[in-house]
């Protein structure tokens, strides 16, 4: 697969946005929250899972995409989001619960919304995967090549719905692509003792599906097996599955201790970091220089500090807005 | 005590070639249902020990478990990284156990990790893909019965193994890396997903074995000269205008035009100089080493590659030396009584 320079620049660029977006959060989230934990304390208040570690995944999967193909992003979707082109000043301001949010300050970082991006995501574990279905069907009806994406956990995949919308895409051909993170843990629980088969990859097998397992750490991977995918869900010749090993570095929520996590393990996988290997790649390859790198991470940390002073500053939504917008 | 090693790659099946190709998608129950064909056979010919190389799905464990055996089973006790060291490191320490023969459960990049370490101990290697052309496509109670007659040595072992060639690859006259089919220059910058799929990509292809009936690069060159394993043949090809054009199967379901720039045929021992530059080295099939602007790699053709049973042979030398029909094999105190006190009975001569 032959990839221009600039695109190879585009991704690591997108990689340091949302590592860089995410450690920011990851820092923001406990101020007022110490030494006393509140949830609703500080500028960032409820829960927060960060994506930190699983950039390949996202920014590999959504350089294929276009504005009006579908995504469905999960509880820890600011990646997906953000590999998808979100304004970050609206995305942070919506995490801040600020009224400039994407959803008026109303869903939180669970619950982003962009209908120009169409992106949505939810705290329902696998609730996405048959929205994305629901878009596919739309799209092969409308007669349009457009693609509809859904990412979720390995531990989604053992829930229903994953079941119900395999067979639906499969059996309708529709243009759907299934992007399944493999971080080792469902919360807590590793993949060995909730699923019995190693990779989803041959659950999809069962649906008529094809469904490859790639490296979720090397971007490369991810962007050749999903621009695959994306291609032939285009051309009309139905669903794909792509299982994505990868690896939080940070807990399934902000505070989690992860005892879970055996000693030495993060440290092993911290030793395939996406962000790093690619860019000595590039370096290798003359793509660009280290110079260029530093630029870029300075760029990225620019744009991400102007998100944060742009929620800072905006206002909350008004307390007589509190019933506008919602359906419950 | 006949011994047999058993390696199998939990991981190997679900390549990109699912998608760019129609490859078939190899799942681990049907490997542990493989495994258990395989330990009854092992078991019927009187094998005493089957060792696994542990693995993170448990595919000996699951295999294992609820079988009624006569035999061992057990594991090696060796640190797991998830990757192809574990194979390689698990035909080391067989080898070094002294085991009759190790059984594979893989494509060609799981032998081509077990052979960095097995040695000479004889392979039978079971394929669990479409896409191989060093393991065979066979039942796995066939190649349990082969590998337990070579293990309790009830054949004999020379004529029913051969010596494979291997590719050895070369930077700055040091040995980087072997590939016991192909080695295959590729336009690719990076490693990526790992297969190969577009002829349009590869530059130049170096071929331990040209096998009509194969998939992937072998096919290409078995249409301009066919050679097997055992032929003391390369074949070093340039792709591109300016020759002939072979319809070949370079993947499942995948079968293209290739053009061939010009190729050469390989003795053993010769060596050629790959015009690589930026580009990805694929090793059987598997996009292995990134190569940066000053970086020259040279191919050397060989006859170090592991040894292989013929399994066909194997079987019939057994069947012609009447082990089916005794089940009496060396070392076999205790069936060799149960075939005196019966043997009369049943007119067995022998």
């Amino acid at each position: 697969m032959e990839v221009s320079k600039e695109k190879l620049i585009d991704l690591y660029r997108l990689m340091v946005r949302i590592r860089t977006f995410e450690e920011t959060v990851g820092g923001l989230y406990w101020e007022g929250k110490t030494p006393v934990f509140n949830i609703a304390a500080g500028p960032i208040p409820g829960e927060m899972h960060l994506y930190s570690g699983e950039e390949a995944v996202a920014t590999g999967v959504c350089a294929h995409l276009r504005p009006e193909d579908a995504v469905a992003g999960t509880h820890r979707a600011h990646g997906h989001l953000i590999a998808k082109g979100v304004d970050l000043k609206k995305m942070m301001a919506e995490l801040f619960g600020k009224k400039t949010g994407l959803c008026q300050g109303k869903g939180g970082h669970m619950h982003l919304f962009d209908a120009g991006l169409h992106f949505g995501c939810g705290g329902i574990i696998g609730g996405g995967i048959p929205h994305v279905v629901g878009a596919a069907l739309a799209y092969k009806m409308q007669g349009r090549d457009n693609v509809a994406v859904s990412f979720f956990g390995e531990g989604a995949a053992n829930i229903g719905a994953f079941h119900e919308s395999l067979n639906l895409a499969g059996l309708w051909k529709l243009p759907a692509v299934f992007i399944c993170e493999d971080n080792l843990y469902a919360i807590s629980v590793p993949k060995s003792h909730s699923t019995s088969v190693r990779s989803n990859a041959e659950r999809a097998a069962g649906y008529g599906v094809p469904g490859v397992l790639v490296d979720g750490m090397d971007v490369m991977a991810v962007y050749e097996a999903a621009g695959e995918a994306i291609a032939r869900a285009r051309r009309g010749e139905g669903p794909s599955l792509i299982e994505c090993l990868c690896y939080r570095y940070r807990g399934h929520f902000e505070g989690d201790p992860q005892t879970y996590k055996p000693a030495g393990e993060e440290e092993e996988w911290r030793k395939k970091d996406p962000i790093p290997r690619f860019a000595e790649k590039l370096i290798k390859d003359r793509v660009f220089t280290q110079a260029d790198g530093d630029r870029i991470q300075q760029e990225e940390t620019a744009a991400v500090n102007a998100a944060v002073e742009f929620a800072r500053q905006s206002p909350p939504p008004e307390p007589t807005e509190a019933l506008l917008h919602v359906f419950a | 005590m006949p011994t047999v090693g058993i390696i199998a790659n939990p991981a190997s099946g679900k390549d990109i070639r699912r998608l760019v190709a129609h490859g078939s998608v190899f799942d681990n129950n049907e490997k542990v249902n493989i495994l258990r064909r395989v330990l009854l056979a092992l078991d019927a010919v009187r094998v005493r020990r089957a060792i696994f190389m542990p693995d993170y799905y448990g595919l000996g464990v699951r295999a294992l478990d609820g079988l009624k055996l006569s035999l061992a089973g057990s594991f090696l006790e060796m640190p797991m990284l998830g990757d192809d060291q574990d194979s390689t490191k698990a035909a080391q320490r067989f080898r070094e156990m002294g085991v009759g023969c190790i059984l594979t459960l893989g494509g060609d990049g799981t032998n081509r990790a077990v052979a960095k370490g097995c040695g000479t101990v004889p392979l039978v290697p079971i394929s669990t893909g479409t896409n191989n052309a060093f393991p065979y496509m066979i039942e796995g109670t066939v190649a349990g019965l082969a590998a337990g007659l070579v293990a309790a040595r009830a054949v004999d072992v020379e004529r029913v193994t051969f010596t494979t060639k291997r590719l050895e690859v070369h930077a700055d006259h040091q040995l980087v890396d072997i590939a016991l089919i192909d080695v295959v220059v590729c336009a690719d910058l990076f490693i990526g997903s790992r297969a190969l799929w577009d002829p349009a990509r590869i530059r130049e292809v170096v071929l331990a074995r040209a096998q009509p009936g194969s998939i992937g690069l072998s096919a290409v060159g078995s249409s301009l000269h066919p050679f097997d394993a055992r032929d003391s043949t390369g074949m070093y090809l340039q792709l591109g205008e300016g020759g002939p054009s072979v319809l070949a199967p370079i993947a499942p379901g995948l079968i293209v035009p290739v053009a061939i720039h010009s190729y050469q045929l390989l003795s053993l021992g010769s060596e050629v100089a790959l015009n690589s530059g930026p580009c990805t080295v694929a090793l059987d099939g598997e996009r292995t080493i990134e190569v940066g602007h000053d970086h020259r790699l040279t191919v050397r053709l060989t006859k170090h590659g592991p040894r292989v049973v013929d399994i066909g042979k194997c079987m019939a030398e057994a069947a012609w030396a009447g082990v089916f029909r005794s089940i009496v094999l060396p070392g076999d105190d205790e069936a060799q009584g149960r075939r005196k006190s019966h043997g009369s009975q049943q007119g067995e001569t022998h």
